[in-house]
């Protein structure tokens, strides 16, 4: 995707979503490892379902990567100035997740553009909210 | 939650940004950008924008003020960054936290709320800050399941 400049982007716009899974155990535990979360509910089988869960299930901050994800593909690797990650509810093995975003407020006095995301499952329900704000090259 | 806990600051935590866990990391997100992993790339190695998150599982002591009784009662809530400048892999980064807010909400679907945000302001090893991290935690009055 080309990155969008300051004066080319308007309200409304929207990359191209990015489609992550289906999820599985093992992307849960390599996200453990890289992340230090050792959380238990997220890796550990007999104690998530001891806990009331019917498994495992995964971190909020790997759904969160994943927007970070979509943000630089669509706005350059070092132009977010704010992102925000509102947690909605939880995701599990076998889900697939899409993330979209779309331009929500541009600020000609700075050059910096904001923008929401959202992260849903397979069957569209929320798994993030959030909003953030990017800086462009005019 | 402690909801006195407000306004407490912590002995700061100095860590280095390792090539190596920058490449793991974007791993981990599926993300196959290469200025996460090629010295050659322009700009690289960088640091993900959610990367620093990652570092705040090991210093206990502000998640500790809050005096949570049973952290199987714990959510997070939201997580913000306020990004100052880049950080590049060999940075070595120290971290400054405080305790922001501790409050208590009453929820309909969840009972009582106590909600504590925890700030990180990162700074590196020239003196500038480059990075702002705030999480929120929310204690429920019920254990977390479906």
């Amino acid at each position: 995707m080309p990155t969008p400049s300051f004066s080319s982007i308007k309200v409304g716009d929207a990359p191209q979503p990015l489609v992550c899974g289906p999820l599985t155990r093992t992307d849960f535990v390599r996200y453990a490892g890289a992340s230090h979360d050792f959380n238990p509910n997220h890796h550990d089988e007999v104690y998530a379902q001891r806990n009331g869960n019917k498994t495992v299930f995964g971190m909020g901050m790997l759904a969160g990567g994943y927007c970070g994800r979509l943000l630089t593909d669509w706005f350059s690797d070092s132009a977010l100035r704010r992102l925000r990650i509102r947690f909605a509810s939880r995701f599990w093995p076998d889900d697939v997740l899409t993330v979209t975003a779309r331009v929500t407020a541009k600020h000609d006095a700075d050059g910096l553009v904001d923008c929401e995301f959202t992260c849903v499952n397979q069957a569209g329900e929320v798994i993030i909210r959030g909003d953030a704000t990017a800086a462009l090259p005019r | 939650m402690d909801l006195t806990a407000a306004g407490k600051t912590f002995p700061p935590f100095e860590f280095r940004v390792e090539r190596g866990k920058i490449k793991e990391f974007a791993d981990a997100i599926g993300d196959p950008n290469p200025i996460y992993r090629d010295p050659d790339h322009p700009g690289a190695i960088l640091a993900p924008p959610t990367l620093l998150r990652t570092f705040l599982y090991e210093p206990r002591a502000s998640a500790e003020a809050l005096k949570v009784k049973d952290w199987s009662y714990i959510v997070h809530g939201e997580q913000e960054f306020e990004y100052l400048a880049p950080i590049h892999a060999g940075d070595v980064l120290t971290g400054n936290e405080r305790i922001v807010s501790v409050t208590e909400k009453e929820s309909r679907r969840a009972g009582k709320l106590h909600i504590g945000v925890i700030e990180t302001v990162f700074t590196n090893q020239r003196g500038e800050k480059v990075q702002i991290a705030r999480r929120t935690l929310v204690e429920t009055s019920q254990r977390i399941s479906d």
